[in-house]
């Protein structure tokens, strides 16, 4: 799209050119120095004068010149000029090398197209080679560390399954956070539909090498015009386009394996004996038994042949002794203990492959791009695998010389093996809490677990391995065909009709062998999703130039989008054996049911773009929208926008600068809202709630028909820079988002029956910077460097809930996200660890109460501790807030350098600022508490009198510290070698002859280092189960990202 | 330029005539759910939605078995050990409550959408058929005043602990929520109003309901549940007449099962059980299962039973029969909540024995029958010797046998004044929180002592 666009605008730019050349005629072709392919639409221009030619479809050329002396200038968008003396030669081939300024790269924008020096908003484009190759399964994950102010940030090291993305930061509490996804115009459906409480992820059914940009739309002007779901950005993916020409296929396969970035150490088999030996003793002394023997010295040491004693036979001890007898199955825990390293068996071998075909071609009227792809990526954890295949077609047929058909379509099949949601005993990291006393099976070869083969309290992943099944797949169609009429010169009207079709089936069986299946004889599921979201659109574009210094681009139109989700589920238990696992067999269909909800929209917009002399730049923009989301008072809702720019570099006085070849400020205002919320919370419901097989009706929720838009107000300043010939281009951006009227579930007293309304209440703001810096360190022949930089500080804050109320508390004894008003969102809330009363081994908390004074010591309920009040009881310290679980700072920065046939690529990012909380750290770090492995740092626990540690005494079944506190709190800073890239590009004189145009071979590391402080598996973190706009930085047996190493070629023929 | 605005024109046109016809298209209605105002103009809806408040008492937070469950966790008292991964109840049973424990927080949430919906149903009762309006009133009485009686007894210092019209339960809601306007932010109500409440709710239940109701509560259900409350106030006269009144309407209609297992693990109510919550395996939930099973029954076997309950059966107790070591693990368990399918008991025909033969026993009467009789109706089916002169200590002690693991145990302790687990009977520990969501919503709920 990118060159039929630039060929009419030239034609555009050449018409009051004319010709009035005489002498002779030179001819030649003009090609790309990249692929040797010829180059339609040249522009060539004999200097000096206005004369002048384009090329042809296959980019040759002929143009008259008056001598030997003439000079030919040759110009395209997106490559560097060249001018030749003509000489005598009457034949001149050009190659133009590829432009690596970006500031002349034509970037998409809402409803249309711009160039980017004519910006006045903030775009991040991601180039689609840039995501080339990766070996992630899904288009955020590729995008991670490349754009300024975008956050992303995987759940987990599960496959194909959550992540998130936040541009710049959160604006909501209630509705979503994530951005608004496009794909070639057509708004899809990017929203989780699993039916576990581990997301699943629409955008991993995309084909990202089928992209051929991605544009994230930042600030207010550049996404106002998506109105009511633009606060949280807007995410442009435009496919690739077909080109004219022979047919070029690109042929691409890569095949590797993936490793856990981490492992974490816990206990062996002997420290485990001695660390629950010792909490069972302590229980046995507290409780007075074996007094003769215990030295007062150290109460925990337990004296040898204590197995003799006469309190031995119903004390602790004993009970922790019987314990670890029943945890070492068939083996003796006191001569030969099993020793199992349980983390290891949560990972397999994994491998992954990627095939990847694509062509283009056509004619004069007729231009294609057409892929087809097949890939297939292990997790890191047993039993979880996803692959894909798709195929696109992206049709351009000129029916009249001013009339275009386009047609995309895209088809996927995903297939997602998944395992259980975090939280589950049966999803693999949970293993690491099984004892290292236990052997993995019996003698005979049976798997251990907790009731078949008991020999653990925790039922065991490695059971579930074998004898379930837990299958996402996703049939997904996106389309959107399109018809351009173009009446006069720049003046368009177009007409598109495109839809997101996802079928999902979700089926999962658990045989009468795991856990969820021995009571009830297996027990299977299968939940059917269908949504079809489709969308219209009506638009007119005119775009002119006047009086030769005005040059206007006015567009507006309409759209209505609707999209109706259906959903069936089915489960059933009982099955005949193991064999037939489908609900078919089951003798008993326990649950069934059906629903269907929708919701539509129906927009209005309209932008203009002015430019006066090709500096002063003006945008103004405005969207009226409608959704049956919201209430009958406030269904509709406008969101106007405006931006100015100056291009001081086209100014007289920086004309002739040397140093400074480009110079823009620009700012902008506007407003955006958000919808993303259920689709019928302004309506007052009764839902069924069958009892005792009769039928029956329960409150949903209060009608509020007020309930309406959440809405952004975003200022945007900015300045965009290049020097040294744009060798080094850069931009620089304030912004500040504030955000009111939030779509927020206002808590009302549960007394009324109702636990909240979703209402429009609360602010939030987020404040930032950003900066983008790219250079050409060196470029010529045969060698070329280039570096990027790419970083974003916000500062997010809640600053305002409902009226009365201050904060809503994380609603959980076991995690700490509160939202504070004056906090960021989600800010970590809780009791403040103070570490170990020397005395006892009692684990302690700062009271943080100033009702609480010197006058309460006591010696054990409140004491001094490092200076300050600490409490023994969890419960008379006061929360306090711990710390921000989202980084305020986050880069990304990458280097290229090519070398004659190498190049190497390398992209850091990371993260700043952030805490994460490990909620494990209750059952993994937690004294004895239950029979849990431990973490290896809860060796150093507190044994005896006088002993400083910050590891409470090992009580068994007591929780002496283990409550969610500041003490599971780490930074969560992170720096990581996200991408690098090593490639050999043959000679072309070689693979000429074997019939190739290019042919290159590379390897691809993933995540390959990581340098961080969290002393967990990773720190790109947020557990599946719980994750939510509020609950952010949250480990709980989070699998680590994978480490992942693949090698490839791809080849051009 | 002229053809321009007519290009454009037309364009605009045909938008407006294409868009027009969608306009209405935002108005779109739910499938899956009826507009409230469908409710409160109905008298059939009205019925469903009485159903609806049963689905809630249902809850897994509420009498399908975590209330009952938190009985036996508060009082313990070195019968059991908490010893699952879930951090909510184990709170409970080490009485080291947090003030967002989520399990206290989910009863209260759902104690109080059952109180607004039997408010609704109370509010809008002209609309419901004449015929069944007694019927349909009196439910709604019973399921507010069960509801209320449980609130005052997790939320409130015991009765037993005198003060009741100083110590705080919980907020007395008597008007139903319509809209957003109806919310209030009330105080919490003394001890004494709330058991009041309860009182006056259930014995307008009993007056307006038959002795047969199908599974649903009738007049001896709300007898049994008003002898619960009198006992728990030690008003002995009122707890003997009405679990005389009880037995006088369960006569004929209900009776002990033969055998004490027999009770216990049902798929349809026993003609033992008064009031119980349906579960099956389409519908419903069973909690004391959860907790209490072998993980081999579909249970996650948190909670053990210790050798030393056991010990309080005499030797040849039938009821010993119902505990079983755990198959996978070495430990003991209780067989009365073995099938996840199986009703949950509310209450059962042998309380109001015991409860008679108790406040007979206290008050030296014989309403209905004597102590002894009573008392030795439920040891003999235990194979247990009859006890001629039974003392009140010997009366009690067979309540706590009879009616172990079932959720009764803490509350008898503290109208007992009994130390449970080193804690004094009306210690602020064995007291749930107000959860710290209703502390932060509504300023004017007071905490109770010992959280902040």
């Amino acid at each position: 799209m990118k060159k039929a666009l630039l060929i009419s605008m030239l034609f555009l730019f050449l018409m009051p050119l004319g010709s009035q050349a005489q002498g002779r005629a030179v001819t030649g072709t003009v090609r790309s120095a990249e692929d040797g392919l010829g180059l339609p639409g040249v522009n060539i221009r004999l200097a000096g004068t206005t004369s002048g030619t384009v090329t042809d479809m296959d980019g040759n050329y002929r143009i008259e010149v008056p001598g030997p002396d003439a000079v030919l200038q040759f110009s395209f968008i997106g490559y560097v000029d060249q001018q030749v003396k003509v000489g005598t030669r009457t034949s001149i081939d050009i190659r133009l090398e590829l432009d690596i300024d970006q500031l002349s790269e034509v970037v998409v924008v809402g409803y249309g197209t711009q160039l980017k020096e004519d910006l006045t908003g903030n775009i991040a484009r991601v180039g689609g080679e840039q995501l080339q190759n990766v070996p992630v399964p899904s288009l955020e994950q590729a995008i991670q560390g490349r754009a300024a102010g975008v956050f992303v940030n995987s759940l987990n090291g599960k496959v194909g399954q959550g992540v998130t993305m936040r541009i710049r930061g959160s604006s909501s509490l209630n509705a979503s956070n994530e951005p608004l996804y496009v794909v070639d115009g057509v708004p899809i459906t990017s929203q989780s539909q699993s039916s576990s409480d581990a997301p699943t992820n629409p955008l991993a059914d995309i084909n990202f090498n089928d992209i051929e940009s991605v544009e994230i739309l930042k600030d207010a002007s550049a996404a106002a015009i998506y109105g009511s779901r633009a606060s949280n950005g807007v995410v442009l993916i435009t496919t690739k386009k077909g080109k004219s020409g022979d047919t070029r296929f690109n042929l691409n396969y890569q095949y590797g394996y993936s490793r856990p970035t981490n492992n974490r150490e816990f206990l062996n088999a002997q420290q485990y004996i001695e660390l629950l030996s010792e909490a069972a003793w302590y229980r046995d002394v507290a409780s007075g038994y074996f007094d003769d023997v215990v030295d007062p010295a150290n109460p925990s040491r337990i004296p040898a042949s204590v197995e003799n004693h006469p309190d031995y036979a119903d004390s602790w001890l004993e009970y922790m002794h019987d314990t670890f007898g029943f945890l070492a199955g068939h083996t003796d825990w006191r001569t030969n203990p099993a020793n199992t390293n349980w983390e290891k068996q949560a990972y397999q071998d994994a491998r992954m492959q990627e095939f990847n075909l694509s062509a283009t071609g056509g004619g004069d009227k007729t231009r294609y791009y057409a892929s087809g792809s097949y890939s297939d990526q292990d997790g890191i954890l047993i039993g979880n695998n996803f692959s894909r295949i798709s195929g696109r077609l992206n049709l351009d047929h000129d029916l009249k010389s001013n009339l275009l058909f386009s047609a995309n379509v895209g088809i996927s099949r995903s297939l997602n093996r998944r395992v259980s949601e975090d939280n589950q005993f049966s999803t693999p990291m949970q293993l690491v809490a099984q004892s290292p006393l236990t052997p993995l099976a019996d003698p005979e070869g049976n798997l251990y677990d907790d009731a078949l083969n008991p020999s653990m309290f925790y039922y065991p992943a490695t059971k579930e391995l074998h004898n379930s099944r837990f299958l996402s797949s996703v049939w997904r169609n996106m389309a959107n065909t399109s018809l351009t009429y173009e009446p006069l010169k720049g003046f368009k009207i177009i007409g598109e009709y495109g839809f997101d079709l996802l079928t999902q089936n979700e089926d999962r069986y658990q045989n009468a062998n795991t856990q969820t299946g021995r009571a009830v004889g297996g027990y299977g599921r299968s939940r059917w999703v269908r949504i079809f979201n489709y969308s219209t659109r009506l638009l007119t574009n005119y775009s002119t130039t006047f009086a030769e210094a005005h040059n206007l681009d006015l567009t507006a139109g309409m759209e209505y989008q609707r999209s109706d989700r259906d959903q069936t589920f089915v489960a059933g238990q009982n099955f005949p054996g193991t064999e037939l696992t489908r609900l078919v067999s089951a003798t008993e269909i326990v649950e069934a049911n059906a629903t269907l909800t929708n919701f539509s929209f129906l927009s209005y917009f309209t932008r203009a773009n002015y430019k006066f002399r090709n500096r002063y730049l003006l945008g103004v923009s405005a969207r009226l929208d409608g959704s049956s989301r919201f209430g009958v008072n406030n269904r509709y809702g406008l969101f106007p926008a405006a931006s100015a720019g100056w291009i001081l570099s086209e100014e007289g006085f920086l004309q002739n600068s040397r140093a400074l070849s480009f110079l823009k400020i620009r700012a902008s205002y506007g407003i955006t809202g958000n919808a993303e919320i259920g689709n019928f919370e302004h309506l007052g419901l009764f839902g069924g709630t069958p009892y005792a097989m009769n039928p029956g009706l329960s409150p949903n929720q209060l009608a509020n028909p007020d309930l309406s838009w959440e809405t952004t107000a975003q200022f945007d300043v900015g300045i965009d820079f290049g020097l040294f010939k744009d060798r080094i281009t850069g931009e620089l951006d304030f912004y500040n988002k504030a955000t009111t009227d939030l779509l927020f579930f206002r808590p009302l007293p549960a007394t009324s029956g109702y636990t909240g309304i979703t209402e429009n209440a609360g602010s939030m703001l987020n404040r930032g910077v950003e900066l983008v810096l790219n250079s050409v360190l060196i470029n010529r022949s045969g060698l070329q460097l280039k570096a990027g930089v790419n970083m974003a500080y916000n500062h997010n804050e809640v600053t305002g809930l409902n009226e009365g109320q201050t904060i809503i508390d994380p609603g959980s004894s076991r995690w700490l996200n509160a939202v504070i008003v004056g906090q960021p969102i989600g800010v970590f809330y809780g009791q403040e660890y103070a570490g170990v009363n020397p005395n006892n081994g009692d684990a302690l908390w700062f009271v943080n109460n100033p009702d609480i004074g010197e006058e309460s010591l006591d010696g054990v309920r409140y004491l001094m501790h490092g200076g300050r009040i600490a409490t023994s009881n969890f419960n008379n310290a006061s929360k306090v807030v711990l710390g921000n679980p989202t980084p305020n700072f986050i880069y990304g920065f990458n280097t290229n350098l090519t070398f004659g046939g190498f190049d190497l690529g390398l992209l850091f990012q990371g993260v700043e600022g952030n805490k994460i909380f490990n909620g494990a750290g209750t059952f993994m770090s937690a004294s004895g508490r239950y029979e849990d492995n431990q973490t290896l740092d809860q060796l150093a626990r507190w044994q005896k009198p006088g002993d400083i540690t910050d590891v409470p005494q090992a009580r068994l079944y007591r929780n002496n510290g283990a409550q969610a506190s500041s003490r599971f709190l780490y930074d969560g800073s992170y720096l990581r070698l996200k991408n690098l890239s090593l490639g050999y590009t043959l000679p072309r004189n070689l693979i000429e002859s074997w019939g190739f145009s290019s042919f290159r071979i590379y390897a691809v590391g993933q995540n390959l280092l990581t340098f961080t402080n969290y002393p967990g598996w990773d720190p790109e973190v947020n557990t599946d189960y719980r994750a939510s706009n509020i609950n952010l930085g949250n480990d709980f047996y989070a699998a680590p990202q994978p480490r992942t190493i693949v090698f490839g070629a791809r080849i051009g023929f | 330029m002229k053809r321009i605005y007519r290009l454009t024109n037309t364009a605009l046109l045909a938008g407006a005539l294409f868009l027009g016809a969608c306009s209405d298209k935002l108005d779109l209605v739910p499938t899956d759910a009826l507009p409230a105002d469908d409710i409160y103009t109905s008298g059939e809806k009205i019925e469903q939605a009485l159903n609806g408040a049963y689905n809630s008492l249902s809850f897994g937070s509420m009498f399908g078995g975590d209330l009952q469950r938190d009985g036996e966790l508060l009082g313990s008292n070195g019968a059991l050990v908490f010893s699952g991964t879930y951090n909510d109840p184990a709170e409970i049973w080490r009485k080291e409550i947090t003030t967002e424990n989520v399990d206290v927080t989910n009863r209260w949430i759902r104690s109080y959408d059952i109180i607004n919906i039997t408010n609704i149903v109370l509010d809008r009762l002209e609309l419901v058929n004449a015929a069944r309006r007694d019927n349909v009133e009196g439910q709604a009485y019973f399921l507010r005043g069960l509801t209320y009686f449980e609130l005052a007894r997790f939320w409130g210092q015991p009765y037993s602990a005198g003060n009741s019209t100083t110590n705080l339960a919980v907020p007395l809601i008597l008007d139903p929520v319509y809209i957003l306007e109806d919310v209030t932010y009330p105080e919490r109500a003394s001890v004494e109003a709330v058991y009041q409440q309860a009182i006056a709710d259930l014995k307008k239940a009993e007056s307006l309901l038959d002795p047969v109701n199908g599974i649903y509560a009738n007049s001896v259900a709300a007898a049994a549940v008003l002898s619960r409350i009198y006992l728990q106030m030690e008003n002995w006269e009122e707890a003997r007449d009405a679990a005389n009144r009880g037995l006088e309407l369960a006569n004929g209609r209900y009776s002990l099962m033969g055998s004490y297992g027999d009770a216990f693990n049902r798929t349809t109510n026993s003609a033992e059980d008064i009031f119980s919550i349906q579960v099956s395996t389409q519908d419903g939930t069973n909690n004391m299962q959860l907790y209490f099973a072998a993980t081999t029954f579909g249970g996650r076997g948190d909670i053990e039973v210790l050798a030393a309950h056991l010990s309080d059966y005499e030797a040849d107790d039938e009821r010993l029969e119902l505990f079983y070591v755990d198959p996978a693990i070495n430990k003991l368990r209780t067989g009365k909540w073995e099938n996840q399918f199986a009703n949950v008991t509310v209450i059962r025909l042998a309380e109001l024995y015991l409860t008679r033969a108790e406040a007979n026993a206290r008050l030296g009467t014989a309403i209905g029958a004597t102590p002894a009789e009573d008392l030795n109706r439920i040891r003999s089916r235990v194979g247990l010797a009859s006890i001629d002169n039974p003392t009140v200590g010997q009366i009690v002690q067979e309540r706590f046998l009879e009616l172990a693991l079932e959720g009764q145990r803490v509350h008898d302790l503290k109208r007992l004044k009994m130390e449970i687990d080193g804690f004094d009977y009306n210690a602020p520990e064995l007291v749930f929180p107000i959860p710290q969501r209703e502390i932060n919503t509504n300023t004017n709920l007071r905490q109770n002592e010992g959280y902040f």
